[in-house]
């Protein structure tokens, strides 16, 4: 019984000159979003190689000088455009590019693109992400509201339930039908969005097809979940308008409220603390030690008593290698040990407000949904952590390089003048973007919420759908 | 065979029907008259299972509609006063819709002749029934009562808003349903019809059967007139 329901709903529903033509604005925009995407995307990672090469070229061509100098000469390096981010922009806007590696300082990424934006993003950004979190369920609102409200009203489920249809039948049909008709709509949207995800240069490393499919789910997920919810409450609204009536305000309070509350309130509960106090703290405990009680000088003093000793030295001067350039891998040392602690405190936190944010999804399902999406993207924080990890690692490497060459040099102040055959030992930056595992595991508390929200909502169908009566 | 054992189905208080007993048996067109509010279509809901019944019963062929509603309601056609068909679709999809639901499967050549048995030519059959008259979507649903081959027939208004010459064309379809041993219960205000087809006449005020007539008694009489005076008795 259950089918020959569907295969009506399909029908009606794509027969149905409202939705073809909501169904039509919905595609197209999809695709110009998507579009729009892809060209960004493409410029963006142009750019950023650009910029990455001639950064290297600066780099080599800086000239002699000594190893001291040249760290603090410095080097930017670039995050690359994660492949998805054309899906799915995430955390993309909001966190930097760029971040300038230096001797004696972890910098934070700069260069945010939403500074760069007009005050027209104030309004939104369309992605294709925020067009299937936002748009398909007032989709979904337009399609269902009167499936069973409107028979209600009509007069056709009378007619219906006297030919002996079992409710939950009727329910499970049409929840099957406008399913189908809303997945025929999208699934050649999301084939043709894959297959050109899956183009990107990049796209095969960062596992293409597999968060295509994760993604895939995830949306579904979201959308079934909506679907029921949906015919719950045109089963159980006395007239087709008050079930549109409610249903619009849903939508309103996941697509509009939801997302504002939730990150006041994980702020409120979880606070972080603003830039100018996190730096002073930093700065302040690479100064005075962790504990505030340790001033750097005399762990350094302590330092040049402890090498002289291992070397069985009385003065600075015997020693067989540049004193200073010891003492600055040291202090780079102390200083990473300050870093890690700051950086890994501020990040937890940050990670803790997005776990905090996704299982306030058990409200409102986008949250857990944006969660998820932007963590299968390769656009959310963990990702974004990853990347400044690798940069700093990078900034290490690098300093401890020059740092080891100013302590072969000749004792003297900074070490001698070196040039380009330094330079060139130190690798230009490469970045590995996380595995695909890395972001499913990222994703699965979205997941988790939005598996929550289908058995919830489907629950709710198959309870309401029995008590379906007639006029 | 329909019928109904002290059924009494009561709304926070007010008695809508009030142990009506009532037997219509195969081959009969029992017309049940009353004022609005009579509890006419309480019956009718009582029979379809959308009413549990405050106490007695409601039966379909000797089975308890309480018991096991599904089973009644695949043994009943039901004509709604409007009969709503879904506009998006033509007479013979929605013939063949619900049909299926019915658990009665049948060839676009069977709903075709269905529909023009039922007085529906295949030119309008095929149409999309946006442009219905509200005659051709009764048509439609006697064709379901033929499709389905229901053993008993619940009418609820059916002739109400037809022009003279629909409403002649449905009784004789509702007569030949009959004639094929069909139990018919038409709940109306229409007393030229219930004359013209029904071979028992029930009036019902108050939820009660007030008054129950063979065809042969009112023959001759002023329905009218007597249905008046058993509204003011």
């Amino acid at each position: 019984m259950i089918l020959p329901i569907a295969r009506k709903e399909f029908l009606d529903a794509w027969r149905d000159g409202r939705f073809r033509w909501a169904a039509a604005i919905m595609v197209a925009l999809l695709g110009v979003a998507l579009l729009l995407a892809w060209q960004q995307g493409q410029r963006t990672r142009a750019e950023r190689t650009a910029a990455a090469t001639l950064e290297r070229e600066n780099w080599l061509n800086q000239g002699e000088k000594n190893s001291h100098s040249a760290g603090h000469y410095g080097v930017y390096v670039f995050k690359p455009a994660a492949p998805f981010a054309v899906f799915d922009r995430g955390l993309e806007p909001f966190v930097g590019t760029t971040v300038f590696l230096e001797a004696h300082r972890q910098n934070q990424a700069a260069f945010l693109p939403a500074q760069d934006a007009t005050a027209m993003r104030r309004f939104g950004e369309l992605t294709a992400a925020t067009g299937l979190q936002l748009l398909a369920p007032l989709l979904i609102v337009l399609l269902t509201f009167g499936a069973l409200a409107g028979e209600r009203e009509r007069g056709t489920l009378r007619q219906v339930l006297s030919l002996g249809v079992r409710p939950r039948d009727l329910v499970l049909g049409k929840a099957l039908g406008l399913g189908g008709a809303l997945l025929a709509l999208l699934l050649p949207v999301a084939v043709i969005g894959a297959v050109a995800l899956g183009k990107l240069p990049g796209a095969d490393a960062a596992g293409g097809w597999l968060r295509s499919a994760w993604l895939g789910g995830a949306y579904a997920l979201y959308l079934a979940a909506i679907l029921a919810a949906c015919l719950a409450v045109s089963a159980i609204a006395s007239t087709a308008r008050a079930a549109l009536a409610i249903l619009l305000v849903c939508w309103a309070a996941n697509a509009i409220l939801a997302p504002r509350l939730a990150s006041d309130l994980v702020q409120r509960v979880l606070p972080t603390p603003k830039l100018a106090e996190f730096e002073t703290a930093m700065n302040k405990a690479v100064q005075e030690g962790m504990d505030g009680h340790n001033p750097r000088n005399e762990r350094l003093q302590e330092f040049a008593q402890q090498t002289l000793k291992k070397h069985g030295k009385t003065r600075i001067e015997e020693l067989p290698f540049n004193f200073n350039g010891l003492v600055m891998l040291e202090s780079e040392r102390m200083a990473g040990e300050v870093f890690d602690h700051h950086f890994g405190k501020f990040w937890n936190r940050l990670e803790a407000q997005d776990r905090a944010v996704t299982w306030t999804g058990l409200a409102a399902p986008l949250l857990a949904l944006r969660s998820a999406s932007m963590a299968l993207a390769g656009t959310d924080f963990t990702q974004h952590r990853h990347f400044a990890v690798a940069a700093e690692q990078h900034r290490r490497d690098y300093v401890r390089v020059l740092n080891e060459d100013m302590m072969n040099s000749p004792p003297g102040h900074h070490g001698g003048v070196v040039g380009r055959e330094l330079w060139e030992k130190l690798p230009a930056f490469r970045y590995d973007p996380p595995p695909p595992a890395h972001s499913v595991r990222a994703a699965m508390p979205g997941l988790m919420v939005l598996l929550l929200w289908v058995a919830g909502a489907w629950a709710a169908l198959l309870l309401v759908a029995p008590k379906l009566k007639p006029n | 065979m329909l019928e109904t054992l002290q059924l009494t189905k009561k709304f926070n208080g007010h008695v809508a029907v009030n142990q009506l007993d009532l037997r219509v048996a195969p081959g009969e067109i029992f017309a049940l008259l009353g004022p609005n509010g009579a509890g006419k279509t309480t019956t009718i809901n009582c029979f379809l299972g959308f009413l549990a019944p405050d106490s007695g019963e409601a039966r379909v062929n000797g089975k308890s509609v309480a018991a096991d509603p599904l089973a009644a309601r695949r043994q009943i056609a039901y004509i709604p006063e409007q009969v709503v068909l879904y506009p998006r679709f033509t007479g013979v999809e929605n013939l063949d819709y619900f049909s299926t639901l019915a658990g009665r499967r049948h060839t676009q050549e069977e709903l075709l002749a269905l529909l023009k048995k039922a007085g529906l030519p295949n030119e309008a059959a095929e149409r999309r029934v946006g442009t219905y008259s509200k005659g051709m979507r009764q048509k439609v649903g006697i064709a379901l009562a033929l499709a389905t081959e229901a053993k008993a027939l619940l009418l609820d208004e059916p002739t109400s808003g037809l022009d003279p010459a629909a409403s002649h064309e449905f009784s004789v379809l509702l007569r030949k349903l009959a004639g094929d041993g069909v139990a018919v219960l038409m709940a109306t205000h229409d007393l030229f019809r219930a004359r013209e087809d029904a071979t028992r006449v029930g009036i019902l005020v108050h939820g009660r059967l007030a008054v129950e007539y063979a065809a042969s008694e009112i023959k001759n009489v002023d329905l009218e007139k007597l249905y008046l005076k058993h509204l003011s008795a």
